[in-house]
């Protein structure tokens, strides 16, 4: 409103000759976004405010779905599993990432070492649940292999929580760490030459160099590959459908089976919409905190 | 000014987006009565035998099924519900019999089969047993696209090698798992996901069929002592190493083949798997009704099973969807479906092409026999994910069933107190 004012007839004249066709310009794009993004997420937070079968049409019940949700001890069941995903695979695959990519990143022919990290990367979640099933279901070739060693009395793998979801969370590792190592080490291959000459003058070595130097220096990094770690896994649906189908019972269950449960087997289609807008916001809540957290800039190095 | 309309832009966008969202429902029926259906069906694997079957329905009904088939049920589910909300609903698709079906019918979506079902029945080509799972308030909605009996399969050459015989009493049955047990076989075959409700609704039904259907209408609860006892009977039974491993994802036509178990209880359309193991029908493996547990019973119940054939009320291919419907009723197209699927025909003037089948057939439908409606078929959605999931792990951990059962109750309080 206050730059109206400095602007002289002429130039508003302007402007206005400019307006519509400068809105006819970004409609398109508006109404895309608008489409495909804003409105399903609208849709579905209505939804969660309803009782809907999926036929017919949806009938208002306030926060009905909500109190159900938490009341359900299941539910509680897929939260902490989910969190175990999280906890999980900031460890495995994200530490071995980063373990692979310290290893590697300053040896002649490291990519070559990289290389093979990366191949399981090509395939989808489902197929490796599939895979990997195979290897750990009851008398599968995990438990064939250990036989030949004379260690006949293994674990029930996929059975018994909650090992299932720490075996199903090693799968996922198989999987993962070759991107990260490849992120982490362009991380480290973008530190410029200077402190880390500097650092090796004064002495600084092995464990030391890496705290003091590599780490502060990689934290943007970090910060992409956490993050982005910590929203795959508070989502993790297909290498647990690949799997146990979130059983037996519903002990390896996660948010993101629950939500495809209570929608598509149940059609519990508000149910379903209250689950996944829990499972927006604490994506959002997390993201938001941990960015704000790490990118401010009083981790400057 | 200008920051204030994009705001608007986007609200004006989502509005229109929402009216063109809730446009739709339905299109005109063309009338035609000849042409290509299409056809929608869970069941993908069939999909070469409804290929198979259109030589017979070119010249028999003018007709050709154009498949499309889904392998995973719940999405299948989603789309059938969602696709009535368009004008592509489907002209002709495979259901499931029960609440399932009750919901779409209660919302007026499919359409109604009264006049081919009193044709059928005054022809003799269906039995009126089987119009009831079709009826409802007096209407008849859908055809039966196929029938199953669930009965116990088993391996003949272990059968053979321990010198047993079909069991004719629950008694002789305990016996025979019991000497398999004693020899170092597993008897039973059992899996801790999906199908986790068979030997559940074998050991209620045979018990006591007022009991089970009880559990369906809500009158008998889950946490009945006579359902707990029940369970007992099963947990001595995991107990006792009659089961197979819960965990292992051997395909069971393998696993039943390579002797990992010596039975397993299954509907008669697994005839088709174990043929496609590499099993021979009636040489290597054969099958029995599986005696009542409640050797008082007038007659021994079983499980029966059987999948709808739809027509969508508001889809542009009714007519078309509903003469075929038609022409699937009578004996030529039971007698091609039986010989391409290899399954039981619902049609007694069709001709079936495997005996061990046509033999079933027959028995069931004799005096000694009564079919109730399968657990996954008679239970209301809602409570069988739970049952289901519960079944699955005290498959996994067998131990004291009550807080399965507990579960499982607090689910259907919650489902009847809903309906009430």
């Amino acid at each position: 409103m206050t730059t109206d004012k400095t602007l002289s007839p002429q130039a508003l004249r302007q402007r206005d000759q400019y307006r519509w066709s400068a809105l006819g310009f970004i409609a398109p794009g508006v109404l895309v976004v608008a489409v495909l993004l804003y409105l399903p997420l609208l849709w579905t937070t209505f939804l969660s405010l309803t009782e809907y079968n999926g036929l017919g049409d949806p009938e208002w019940i306030g926060i009905a779905n909500y109190v159900e949700m938490f009341d359900d001890p299941g539910f509680i069941g897929s939260v902490l599993n989910t969190l175990l995903w999280v906890g999980g695979t900031l460890l495995v695959p994200v530490g071995i990432g980063l373990g692979v990519a310290l290893l590697t990143w300053n040896l002649k022919g490291g990519t070559w070492l990289r290389l093979p990290f990366l191949i399981p990367y090509a395939l989808s979640g489902i197929g490796v649940g599939v895979i990997w099933s195979f290897i750990l279901s009851g008398g599968g070739a995990l438990d064939q292999a250990l036989a030949a060693f004379g260690v006949d009395d293994t674990p029930r793998w996929l059975v018994d929580a909650p090992l299932n979801t720490v075996v199903m969370i090693l799968a996922t590792a198989w999987q993962g760490v070759g991107v990260n190592a490849l992120l982490f080490t362009i991380g480290l291959q973008s530190i410029p030459r200077e402190p880390l000459e500097a650092a090796r003058m004064d002495g600084a070595n092995g464990m030391r160099l890496f705290r003091s130097i590599l780490w502060p220096m990689l934290r943007p990094l970090t910060a992409v590959v956490v993050g982005l770690s910590i929203v795959a896994s508070l989502k993790t649906f297909d290498i647990v459908q690949g799997m146990t189908k979130g059983g037996p019972g519903r002990d390896s269950e996660t948010l993101a089976l629950t939500m495809y449960k209570e929608t598509f087997v149940n059609s519990d289609y508000g149910l379903g919409s209250a689950i996944a807008v829990f499972l927006t916001v604490v994506t959002l809540i997390a993201s938001i905190l941990y960015l704000r957290q790490q990118l401010s800039s009083k981790h400057g190095v | 000014m200008r920051s204030k309309r994009i705001p608007l832009t986007i609200a004006a966008a989502a509005a229109a987006s929402l009216v063109l969202a809730s446009c739709g429902g339905g299109a005109d029926d063309d009338g035609a009565t000849t042409g290509t259906l299409d056809f929608y069906t869970n069941k993908a694997a069939w999909e070469p035998d409804f290929d198979e079957l259109n030589a017979t329905s070119e010249s028999g009904a003018d007709i050709t099924l154009n498949t499309t088939g889904y392998s995973d049920a719940d999405q299948y589910d989603a789309f059938i519900k969602q696709s009535f909300r368009t004008d592509k609903s489907p002209g002709l698709f495979t259901w499931q019999t029960g609440p399932s079906l009750t919901e779409l019918v209660d919302e007026g979506l499919i359409a109604q089969t009264t006049d081919i079902w009193t044709k059928a029945v005054d022809e003799g080509w269906v039995s009126e047993d089987l119009r009831d799972s079709y009826t409802f308030d007096g209407e008849q909605y859908c055809v039966p696209m196929n029938i199953a009996y669930w009965v116990m399969y088993y391996n003949k050459n272990i059968f053979e090698e321990q010198g047993l015989e079909e069991p004719t009493t629950w008694a002789e049955l305990d016996a025979i798992a019991s000497q398999l047990s004693d020899a170092g076989i597993t008897p039973y075959y059992q899996t801790s996901t999906l199908f986790t409700f068979q030997w559940f609704q074998q050991l209620v039904a045979g018990t006591d069929p007022e009991l089970y259907n009880g559990l369906a209408t809500g009158e008998v609860k889950y946490t009945d002592p006579e359902i707990v006892d029940i369970m007992n009977t099963w947990l001595d039974q995991e107990e006792a190493g009659w089961f197979s491993d819960a965990g292992s994802t051997v395909d069971p036509a393998v696993g039943l083949k390579q002797g990992d178990f010596a039975m397993i209880n299954f509907g008669s359309f697994f005839n088709g798997s174990l043929d496609g193991a590499g099993m021979v029908s009636g040489e290597d493996y054969d099958m029995f009704v599986i005696p009542a547990v409640n050797g008082d019973l007038e007659k021994t119940p079983v499980a029966v099973e059987s999948g709808p054939l739809c027509v969508a009320e508001n889809s542009s291919q009714k007519t078309l969807g509903l003469t075929y419907s038609e022409w699937w009723m009578s004996p030529d197209a039971q007698t091609a479906w039986s010989e391409a699927r290899g399954d039981v025909a619902f049609n007694p003037q069709a001709t079936v092409a495997d005996p061990m089948l046509e033999d079933l057939g027959t028995t069931v439908s004799g005096d000694g026999y009564e079919l109730y409606d399968r657990y996954y078929e008679a239970t209301p959605t809602p409570i069988l994910t739970v049952a289901l999931e519960q079944f699955g792990a005290f498959i996994a951990n067998p131990s004291d069933p009550l807080p399965y059962l507990e579960a499982i109750q607090a689910e259907a309080d919650d489902y009847w107190a809903d309906q009430g």
